[in-house]
């Protein structure tokens, strides 16, 4: 049953993932992105990563998704046809390029799985023979705050510190200019 | 196997309850409407009106499906469904008693707030698809006031979590009751364990929960798009917002979430600040009022019972306030709302480290 789960959200993010690139119609692509990462939020429940699942759908759907469609709608229809035809813009790729770096892709995850070997690494095996291993029914976010607020302590101040930084560049950004 | 069909059946069961909810809701509200404008309100179809709803859902289940011709059409089909099950999933993670809770998870709070994130994508969906400009309009409407409503509702759910350190509804709801096992004391100083009832509720054990249930009262009212925040349905000026075009059975189904968003919401603020299924009577004495009404009968009945008195007052707003200008509707987020759910969060975080620990 999982295993059909797994297979299921893997196609279903593979699939809208290659519909999403060839599509011309850009709501349905935006669109389409939402399913491919809700199926990727669907694939880290199987790595016992559930809050990192929820947090995906919660930044990428309900944040970055939804100013996507908002910028999307409120750009006008001239600016649109420049991003149809893609070939004379800063953003496209000869495909050259494009093949080198899905070739680079590739070897990376050749390398991946020549390297990777069946039994699970000596850190799990170690956490199981000490019975400190976590599974899916512990709770996980009882565990990423302790983590968070002492090894990790410095990034997770550094990333607090850049937010700020593009809360306030935002809300100036946004501000109405005095007169002079 | 046994697991499977459970799986299959909660869902079924939470289903036809929302159905019926939603029935009887619409027949709720057409009567408080007519109590408040004082007129009777639906009277012919049953004895009181009370088959009214029955009758309006057989037209709408019997009416053809009508696609505008220049819709996007796959959007325009998708997206009720993807509204209704936003909603729908929310149920998931709410505890209707003790340990009676379709999926007892430690993110379930985080879990209902991602959900709903996904309801405003249905609604951006619906009205984008239909290809109308009063539904793109009421569409753009509605999720620009589901993102900034979405803070204050985000913020004084932190400020109870800091309190309860779960993100686990069933836990928080044991946490305010006689069958909890830490402590809990009714406004920071008199210990209730043993009294229970409501002075072991949330809102109750910190008073600044009060403050933070209106807050979160009042931004769970524009997360539904109801009254007095109805602007991107306002049908005055936009003719239905972004359901405009919808009939039948499509109709059917954004209703449906629209109601099981108002049950959603009541339930969760139920949860969280009024003691969820714990019962209201306290223990005096010999007298064990919390004792005995305290069970899985009388769980499921007491978060009915309050989950249905909130959307009551939910319904008896919406008739009797008038609606929200657009920049009005901002201003008390950004100005009113967010300032003072700040503030509570910071009450909350010293209320943790002062009184409770």
């Amino acid at each position: 049953m999982e295993i059909i789960l797994f297979y299921a959200f893997a196609v279903l993010a593979i699939g809208s993932a290659l519909l999403l690139v060839n599509l011309k119609n850009i709501a349905r692509a935006l669109f389409l992105f939402f399913i491919v990462l809700f199926a990727m939020a669907g694939l880290y429940l199987f790595a016992l990563a559930d809050f990192v699942a929820i947090t995906q759908i919660m930044v990428y759907v309900g944040g970055v998704l939804i100013l996507m469609l908002f910028a999307f709608m409120l750009s006008n229809k001239e600016l649109l046809k420049d991003l149809k035809d893609s070939s004379g813009t800063f953003l496209s790729m000869p495909r050259w390029q494009a093949i080198v770096l899905s070739l680079g892709f590739l070897i990376l995850m050749i390398f991946g799985i020549r390297e990777w070997q069946q039994s699970p690494p000596t850190w799990i095996q170690q956490a199981r023979e000490n019975n400190t291993e976590i599974i899916s029914t512990d709770n996980n976010i009882q565990q990423i705050g302790l983590r968070f607020m002492t090894f990790y302590v410095l990034p997770f101040e550094v990333i607090s510190v850049f937010l700020m930084m593009a809360l306030i560049g935002a809300s100036h950004l946004s501000r109405k200019e005095r007169d002079r | 196997m046994i697991d499977t069909i459970l799986h299959i059946l909660v869902p079924i069961a939470i289903f036809t309850f929302i159905a019926a909810f939603t029935l009887f809701a619409v027949y709720a509200e057409r009567k408080i409407a007519g109590f408040v404008q004082d007129r009777l309100g639906p009277m012919e179809t049953g004895k009181y009106g009370s088959l009214q709803t029955i009758a309006d859902i057989l037209k709408l289940l019997q009416k053809e499906l009508i696609t505008p011709s220049l819709a996007d059409k796959i959007l325009f089909r998708i997206a009720p469904v993807i509204i209704f099950v936003a909603v729908f999933t929310g149920f998931a993670v709410i505890p209707w008693a003790k340990d009676f809770i379709p999926a007892n998870t430690h993110t379930g709070l985080f879990f209902i707030m991602a959900i709903i994130s996904i309801d405003a994508l249905g609604i951006l969906m619906a009205g984008w698809g239909s290809n109308n400009k009063y539904s793109l309009l009421g569409s753009m409407r509605a999720i620009a006031q589901m993102v900034s409503y979405e803070i204050p509702v985000g913020l004084s759910l932190i400020t109870v979590v800091m309190l309860t350190q779960t993100l686990n509804l069933n836990e928080i709801a044991i946490g305010q009751g006689i069958l909890t096992n830490g402590s809990i004391k009714f406004l920071g100083f008199w210990e209730v364990n043993e009294i229970g009832g409501f002075f072991a509720w949330n809102i109750f054990q910190a008073p600044h929960l009060i403050v933070t249930y209106i807050i979160f009262f009042i931004a769970t009212l524009a997360e539904c798009n109801r009254a007095p925040f109805d602007i991107p349905e306002a049908e005055s000026e936009l003719v239905g917002g972004f359901h405009t075009e919808y009939g039948g059975i499509q109709f059917a189904f954004i209703f449906l979430a629209e109601y099981a968003m108002m049950f959603l919401v009541s339930m969760l603020g139920v949860v969280l600040f009024l003691g969820g299924w714990n019962t209201p009577l306290p223990n005096i004495g010999a007298i064990r009022l919390a004792d005995w009404t305290t069970g899985l009968a009388w769980g499921i009945f007491w978060t009915l019972a309050k989950s249905l008195f909130i959307v009551g007052i939910q319904m008896w707003i919406r008739w009797t306030l008038p609606r929200l200008r657009a920049d009005q509707l901002m201003s008390l987020c950004w100005k009113v709302l967010t300032p003072l759910a700040f503030v509570c969060m910071a009450i909350s975080a010293i209320w943790r480290i002062l009184i409770i620990a």
